[in-house]
C-alpha cells in the first residue's frame, strides 16, 4: 500500500457517501439531543490503613502517597462541582493527612495542607482540629515539622486568640525542636510576654543570651535591648518602697 | 447477506480460530477468575461483591484490548502478506471486504462478551448479567469497528494502536472532561477556555460517552433496566455503521 496517495473521493460509491453522511448526522444529532451530563458532589471516603496501602503499592509507598496527596487535595474539586473546605468532613481529612504522612513520612506536603488549606476555613473547630493534627505529628519528627507548628502557633494567638495555646505551641518547639530557626524557639518568650508573664519571659531570654546560642550580632542586640525593656517593665510594676 | 459478505466473516472468524484467539481468551478469563477468588477470601465483608467488581472490570478492560489488538494485528498481517491485493484483483467491491471483516470482527466481538459472561452468572442475577453482556458486546463492537477504521486509514500498527487507545481513553473520561470544562475553578471567561469548551462539546458530539456502559454497578447494585440499556445498544449499532462508513470512505480512497 502506499500511503498518501489517495483516489478522489468520486470513486466512492454513492450508497456508501449517503450512509456515511447519514449517519453522521443521525450520530450528531442523537448525541445534541441527549442532556448535559451533570455534576454530583460526591463524600470523601475513610482512607484504607497504611498498611493496606503499603501492600498495595508494590513496593512504592512514596509514590502512591504523592498520588493520594494529589487526589486529597483535588478532592475540594471534582470534576464540575468546587466543594467548600467547611463542608469536608474534617475526621475523615486528617485520617486522610495522617496515612498520607505514615506512607511518607518525610513529605512536608500533608501538613502544609493541614495547614495552609484546611486550617483557613473560618470555623474555629476545624482551626483546632487541624492545629491539634500539627501538634501530634510534630512530635514525631520535631526537628523537621517545626515550621508548621510554628504557623499553628500565630494562628491560634492572633485567629482564635487563643495565647496559652499558642503557648503551648510554642514551647514545644522550643523543648522539641533543637534545629528549628531561632525566632521559632524564641517564640514563647514574646508570648509569655503578652500573657503578661514578664517575669517569665525575662529569666528565658536572659537565659537565652547567656547561652550563648544567638550568634548573630544585630540579633544579639534586639534580644538586647528587648531584656532591658523587660526588666524596666519589671521594675516600673514592683510596688513601691516607702 | 451476500455470500461474498458472508465468506469472508467466516473466514475472519476461522482465522480467529486458528491463531489461538480462543485461548487467549480463556487464559485471560481463568486468571481473572482466579484473581477474584483470591480477593474473595482475602475481604472480610462484601467479599461477592468485591470478586463480581473486580472480575468484571477486569474482564471489560481484558475484552477491549484483546479485541483492539486482533483486529490490528490481523489486518495488518492481511496488508504485509499482500492477501489484500489478491482479493482486491477478484471480482469484489471493497465495501464487501469492509463489511466481510467487520461482521466477522462483530461476531468475535459478541463472542467474547459471552465468554466474559458466564462466569457471572454465577454471581449476579441474570438480568443484571444480561444487560451487562449487551452493553459489553457493543462496547467491543465499537471498539473493533474503530480498530479497522484506524488500521484502514493509517496502515502502520503502532500509529494506529495509538489512535484506538486514544479514542478508548477520551471515550471513557469524556463526560468528567465536559463536567470541568463547563464549571472551572477560574477563567471561565477567557478566550482560551471558551476555544477549548467548544471544543470538547464539538468532540462530544462524535465520540460516545463510555463511560455510562458496561457498568459493574449493575451486576452488584442491581440491573439498571432496560429503559436505561436500550438506548446505549441502539447508540452503539448508529455508531458501528458510522465507523463502517467511514472505513469504507477510506478503503475506497486508497491505491493499491
Amino acid at each position: 500500500m502506499k500511503p498518501g496517495a489517495e483516489r478522489s473521493i468520486g470513486t466512492v460509491p454513492r450508497p456508501v457517501l449517503f450512509v456515511f453522511v447519514a449517519a453522521l448526522c443521525l450520530q450528531i444529532a442523537w448525541q445534541a439531543w441527549q442532556p448535559r451530563p451533570s455534576a454530583r458532589a460526591e463524600a470523601l471516603g475513610a482512607p484504607a490503613s497504611p498498611a493496606t496501602l503499603r501492600a498495595l503499592a508494590l513496593g512504592e509507598p512514596i509514590a502512591l502517597a504523592q498520588l493520594l496527596t494529589l487526589y486529597l487535595q483535588a478532592f475540594d474539586n471534582q470534576p464540575g462541582v468546587s466543594i467548600p473546605f467547611r463542608d469536608l468532613d474534617y475526621a475523615r481529612v486528617t485520617a486522610w493527612l495522617g496515612t498520607l504522612i505514615e506512607l511518607d513520612p518525610a513529605a512536608q506536603y500533608p501538613l502544609l495542607m493541614a495547614t495552609q488549606l484546611y486550617a483557613q476555613v473560618p470555623d474555629e473547630a476545624r482551626q483546632r482540629l487541624m492545629c491539634g493534627f500539627v501538634h501530634d505529628q510534630f512530635w514525631r519528627d520535631p526537628d523537621r515539622r517545626w515550621r508548621w507548628l510554628a504557623h499553628c502557633a500565630i494562628m491560634v494567638k492572633h485567629r482564635l486568640r487563643d495565647t496559652r495555646l499558642a503557648l503551648d505551641y510554642a514551647e514545644a518547639i522550643t523543648r522539641g525542636a533543637r534545629r528549628a530557626s531561632n525566632w521559632a524557639r524564641q517564640m514563647r518568650i514574646f508570648i509569655l510576654e503578652d500573657l503578661g508573664e514578664i517575669e517569665a519571659a525575662r529569666v528565658l531570654l536572659g537565659g537565652l543570651l547567656a547561652s550563648g546560642e544567638v550568634t548573630e550580632e544585630k540579633e544579639v542586640h534586639f534580644l538586647t535591648e528587648r531584656l532591658k525593656s523587660l526588666e524596666a517593665a519589671g521594675k516600673s510594676s514592683l510596688p513601691a518602697n516607702n | 447477506m451476500d455470500s461474498r459478505i458472508a465468506t469472508i466473516a467466516r473466514c475472519t472468524l476461522i482465522e480467529a480460530m486458528r491463531t489461538r484467539l480462543p485461548a487467549l481468551v480463556l487464559v485471560t478469563l481463568l486468571a481473572l477468575l482466579a484473581a477474584s477468588f483470591f480477593i474473595e477470601s482475602i475481604a472480610v465483608v462484601e467479599g461477592d461483591r468485591l470478586q463480581t467488581g473486580f472480575y468484571a472490570s477486569g474482564m471489560r478492560l481484558s475484552g477491549v484490548f484483546i479485541a483492539a489488538i486482533y483486529v490490528l494485528v490481523s489486518v495488518t498481517r492481511e496488508f504485509n502478506d499482500k492477501g489484500l491485493d489478491v482479493l482486491l484483483a477478484l471480482d469484489l467491491p471493497r465495501s464487501h471486504y469492509v463489511l466481510g471483516k467487520l461482521a466477522g470482527y462483530l461476531a468475535i466481538a459478541a463472542l467474547i462478551a459471552v465468554a466474559a459472561a458466564l462466569p457471572l452468572l454465577w454471581f449476579a442475577p441474570l438480568a443484571a448479567v444480561a444487560q451487562w453482556t449487551a452493553s459489553l458486546a457493543v462496547e467491543l463492537a465499537i471498539v473493533v469497528a474503530f480498530a479497522l477504521f484506524a488500521i484502514v486509514t493509517l496502515n502502520q500498527l503502532t500509529p494506529a494502536a495509538s489512535f484506538v487507545l486514544a479514542f478508548y481513553l477520551l471515550a471513557r473520561s469524556l463526560t468528567a472532561v465536559r463536567l470541568m470544562g463547563a464549571h472551572p475553578l477560574a477563567g471561565a471567561d477567557t478566550l482560551s477556555h471558551q476555544v477549548i469548551g467548544f471544543m470538547v462539546e464539538t468532540l462530544a458530539l462524535v465520540v460516545p460517552a463510555l463511560d455510562a456502559w458496561t457498568q459493574t454497578a449493575w451486576l452488584v447494585n442491581g440491573p439498571a433496566g432496560w429503559s436505561a440499556t436500550g438506548p446505549l445498544l441502539g447508540f452503539g449499532a448508529l455508531y458501528v455503521v458510522l465507523l463502517a462508513a467511514a472505513t469504507m470512505f477510506d478503503f475506497y480512497r486508497k491505491n493499491f
